[in-house]
């Protein structure tokens, strides 16, 4: 059963930033971590159990999936790697929107420069 | 521990706490996670080692606790999302509405938990140290003390000994004569055996090396139940007397230097210098006395010595449904019969002589030395895990009491007891659970480390880690700690007292009566439980310093010891000459200030002789008891090197140990003891030498046994002089100008040059050899010391938190003081009082419970009663000034009182 976008948002930290790294190409569990660190600069590290958690999480509402048949049999089938579904870039695409017009409107309100 | 190690502990550690996430989540993703979790901790080790990989481990194991409850309420939610449709109603135990309530009122709780980190991380570190060291500790006492012995049957396996307490022998242990008797006569037991432990050269490899063998006859197999895995046992022949050496190797050794072969049956290995043929390996995990045994060989046994030199340790097995009383009780007949089988042995010398036996079970005699001092370290942690208990029960009273009127609009709603009992009770279970998760990783941690800093004097060490019974006890404590800490809001608690909360509305400035005795008796139980531990671990303190301050008689700094083995010393006069030019070679070595050796260093006597002795200027009538005395051989600038001063003649010279006219030094307690007008110029003869010896000096006492124990009569005999002591493997003791630890490599080259052949063994500085003669007493010490500084701190905590938490109850009614003209020191000195009476009444009761608790310790002390007066009045000092400390932080706040803000608090 297939949530509507606006079922989604506002997403949770760790959701938006998992979807931000993927925005930018498939990546492994490793380098979504590696993305995201840099991004924020250190500030949010995703160790392991949240990482899997999270993506777990998405995976099931159909935000990301997992690359089947390209495993690399060397890699001992460890690095899946995930991509963005079509609906990820939607929910994805509607936060951003959501978080623009936040900052417009504190703007407006002249709380922030 | 290297950073290799750790990465490996670090990675298993991380791999066993993924588990405990949903199964459906470790199966989709485990491997996943453990492999960048692995590479995070390889790279960490790289660039900062051992601590970058706890800097890496810590903030993943706590991602992972955080996950666990998240993740299997996810779980659950798919569950149920799954099982809408389907059956999952009313077929389990429980009613589906029941598992609902309780799975919402635990994800409740844990919300709320996780609002307050502070408090739920406080509790959770406070119940996971005190679990964690019941479950450490818990896990030696299990694999040391209760466990069988990893024998089959081996509550029937029992050790014989003899005593002679009137000939200075309290213990003795079998001759091959006796051994022949009771299997010949014994009916109680099944079979008994006649082994020994002893070093032996194994050369031939690539490096020779010394190793443990066990000698021993056909009927160990019997005894110990156990039969080779390949080839076959010692038989008949291989026991007579010139049979062709044969051994059996340990599991562990056919591994290790062959590989597991088993073609290494019928090959060859040189023992001693003799060829000896590999006739069978014995099963895995079969370790008498312990791991470190290479091989089994066959013992000769000379039955034809007549009663014989007690060399034998005499294992037995008793027979099918014999107790071991009735054993004892035969063998105690059976000594009757000596002086029948022995005819030169008159009843009459026995009973001088006390002699007696003795059946102990094998597995007894094995642990005996630390079983006290477990069983006391065990009762310790047990106190530990009461007062980190008690703490969190203190933090958990004050959250109880700040949601007094949650609890009572509940009530008032018609909210069952039973549900509100569980709200309570799923709050305090999670914690019990947290806690005991984290108890299991510290114990784990802790008995890893505890195994690996490889702890001498503690039995068994192989055997221990944390296994399926530990991981149960520690779970039970942990269920059971969250249980008592969730009925304790509840206890007494009337539903019509919560409507009066409610009509309170909070507003009265102080707690019931009741909230502070019972917060009151936690405090004072909490102190009490420190004075325990406080004035156990300061007698075990006293202890060591008494100990270290025992003179060992020598002067331990500087001095390097390493053992030279020659093996067999069949050649006297070779044996003599090889040891003489090693003497040399070292002597020579740039660096070294002077060099000699003994066979029985002391402080750490592997093989020393002892026997009775005859003085020549006075014979002793036939039916006197002889007196008796050890002896060790020596070289020349022993004495020298490790500092025992001539108190009278002359030092030994080159000339005695090459075969001068024979000579012997004893010790100043023997001259005391037998010679008191002189003893230079006198003569003595130990039992089976026949040449009688003059006295050439008189050496100063050492602790030869170690520092606990009795000095003994010593006598010191050159090389050449005496036949009998064993001189297969000489201690060889160093001094060096600078660091002699840093001349291993020349000496190793050093003998080497004599003969390549010659293994090097234990080397150790004199420093180490001193130090590890306390090192049982340490264990105990170390780890009594560390429950009563965390007894201390965990009390002190408590106090504080107990103070605190008054103060803030009471602000405003500080403030109406003040502001009716108290001063603030006044208003300090009421806070403080209140505190250290219930302090006082804590170190009372301990001093008390004290008292009677450390006679338990009594036969661990050395020279310290167990009524140690400075011990007794130090701790109630310390902990009185501690508890001040604790009390008065939080007054000097509740004297800052502002009136206007605390009225207004009110307001």
């Amino acid at each position: 059963m297939r949530k509507k976008v606006k079922d989604l948002v506002p997403l949770k930290a760790q959701w938006f930033h998992v979807l931000l790294a993927l925005g930018a190409g498939e990546a492994h569990g490793f380098g979504i971590r590696e993305r995201v660190e840099e991004r924020t600069g250190g500030a949010m590290k995703l160790w392991p159990a949240t990482l899997y958690g999270t993506i777990r999480q998405l995976t099931e509402r159909s935000l990301i999936e997992a690359l089947e048949g390209d495993d690399d049999p060397d890699d001992d089938g460890r690095r899946r790697y995930y991509r963005l579904t079509a609906f990820g870039r939607q929910v994805l695409q509607a936060e951003a929107d959501r978080l623009e017009s936040l900052v417009r409107d504190a703007r407006a309100a002249r709380a922030v420069t | 521990m290297s950073g290799r190690r750790a990465v490996t502990v670090a990675e298993r550690a991380y791999a066993w706490l993924l588990r405990g996430l949903p199964t459906s989540l470790v199966s989709q993703h485990g491997r996943e996670a453990r492999a960048d979790f692995s590479r995070v901790v390889r790279a960490a080790n790289e660039s900062a080692g051992g601590t970058g990989v706890i800097r890496a481990l810590v903030p993943a194991v706590l991602d992972v606790v955080r996950r666990i409850p998240v993740e299997h309420w996810h779980a659950h939610k798919e569950r149920r999302a799954a099982g809408t449709n389907g059956s999952s109603g009313r077929n389990g135990l429980w009613r589906g509405e029941e598992v609902k309530d309780i799975v919402s009122e635990l994800w409740r709780a844990a919300r709320s938990l996780s609002r307050r980190p502070g408090y739920a991380g406080a509790a959770i570190l406070t119940l996971g140290l005190g679990i964690g060291a019941n479950v450490a500790i818990f896990t030696i006492v299990n694999s040391v003390l209760l466990r069988p012995l990893a024998y089959p049957d081996s509550d029937r396996m029992v050790q014989i000994r003899h005593h002679a307490p009137g000939l200075g022998l309290p213990e003795l242990n079998n001759s091959p004569g006796l051994i022949q008797l009771y299997r010949d006569e014994a009916r109680s037991l099944q079979s008994v055996t006649a082994t020994n432990v002893h070093d032996a050269n194994l050369t031939g490899g690539d490096r020779p090396a010394r190793v443990r063998i066990v000698s021993a006859d056909v009927e160990f197999f019997d005894v110990f139940a156990t039969r080779p895995l390949i080839g076959r046992m010692f038989n008949a022949d291989d026991v007579a007397r010139d049979a062709s050496p044969v051994a059996i190797l340990m599991h562990d050794a056919w591994r290790s230097r062959f590989g597991g072969d088993p073609a290494v049956l019928g090959s060859r290995i040189e023992l001693d210098g003799e060829s000896t043929e590999v006739i069978g390996v014995m099963p895995e995990g079969f370790a008498y006395p312990d791991p470190s045994t290479v091989a089994l060989v066959p013992a000769w046994l000379n039955v034809d010595e007549g009663f014989g030199a007690f060399g034998i340790r005499g294992l037995a097995r008793l027979a099918e449904g014999s107790a071991l009383e009735s054993a004892t009780a035969e063998l105690e007949v059976l000594q009757g019969r000596i002086p029948d089988v022995w005819p030169d042995l008159q009843q009459t010398f026995l009973d001088q002589a006390g002699w007696a036996v003795s059946v102990n079970r094998l597995r007894d005699l094995t642990v005996k030395d630390i079983e006290r001092a477990l069983w006391v370290l065990f009762g310790t942690v047990g106190l530990v895990l009461l007062i980190a208990g008690a703490n969190v029960a203190n933090l958990f009273l004050v959250r109880a009491e700040s949601r007094q009127r949650e609890v009572a609009i509940r009530s008032a709603l018609g909210a069952s007891r039973r549900r509100l009992a569980s709200t309570f009770m799923s709050e305090s279970v999670l914690l019990g659970l947290g806690g005991g998760v984290v108890g299991s990783v510290l114990a784990w941690g802790g008995v890893r480390l505890m195994v690996a800093s490889d702890l001498r004097g503690l039995p068994r060490l192989h055997e221990i880690g944390v296994d399926a019974a530990a991981l149960a006890f520690g779970a039970a404590l942990s269920v059971l700690a969250g249980l008592a800490l969730g009925l304790m809001p509840m206890f007494g608690r009337q539903r019509d007292e919560m409507a009066m909360t409610l009509r309170e509305g909070g507003r009265t400035a102080t707690a019931g009566k009741g909230r502070y005795r019972a917060r009151n008796l936690l405090i004072a139980g909490q102190v009490a439980m420190a004075v325990v531990l406080l004035a156990s671990s300061g007698l075990m303190l006293r202890s060591v310093l008494r100990l270290s301050a025992v003179d060992p008689g020598l002067d331990p700094s500087g001095v390097l010891t390493v053992g030279v083995a020659w093996g067999n010393d069949r050649d006297r006069e070779a044996t003599t000459q090889f040891y003489d030019r090693v003497l040399e070679e070292l002597a020579a070595i740039p660096g070294v200030e002077s060099v000699g050796a003994i066979n029985a260093l002391p402080l750490d006597p592997i093989s020393l002789n002892g026997g009775s002795f005859d003085i020549e200027s006075a014979p002793r009538p036939d039916d006197a008891i002889p007196p008796t005395a050890m002896y060790s051989a020596v070289t020349p600038g022993f004495f020298e090197t490790v500092s025992m001063d001539i108190i009278d003649g002359r030092y030994p010279e080159r000339g005695d140990h090459l075969g001068g006219p024979p000579v012997v030094w004893i010790s100043e307690q023997f001259a005391r003891d037998h010679f008191v007008n002189g003893a230079i110029g006198e003569r003595i003869r130990f039992g089976s030498d026949t040449i009688w010896a003059d006295i050439a000096g008189v050496v100063s006492d050492v602790r030869t046994f170690g520092l606990r124990e009795e000095m003994r009569l010593m006598a010191y005999y050159p090389l050449a002089t005496t036949a009998s002591a064993d001189r297969s493997l000489m201690r060889f003791a160093v001094r060096a100008r600078g660091d002699a630890a840093a001349l291993l490599p020349s000496i190793r080259d050093a003998v080497a040059r004599v003969d390549p052949n010659v293994p090097l063994t234990s080397a150790r500085t004199m420093d180490d050899v001193v130090a590890s003669s306390m090192a049982e007493m340490s264990f105990t010490v170390v780890l009594l010391a560390i429950a009563a500084a965390v007894a201390l701190l965990l009390g002190a905590i408590g106090l504080y938190g107990v103070v605190s938490w008054v103060v803030a109850q009471r602000t405003h009614e500080m403030g109406v003081r003040i502001a009716l003209g108290a001063r603030p020191a006044d208003v300090r000195t009421m806070v403080v009082r209140q505190g250290m009476i219930v302090t006082i009444a804590g170190i009372i009761a301990g001093l008390v419970v004290a008292l009677g608790a450390t006679r338990l310790l009594a036969s661990l002390l050395y020279e310290v009663s167990a009524y140690d007066p400075l011990t007794f009045i130090i701790v109630p000092i310390v902990l009185f000034a501690v508890s001040l400390l604790a009390a008065w932080l939080p007054a000097r706040r509740a004297a800052a009182v502002d009136p206007l803000t605390a009225m207004r608090v009110e307001g």
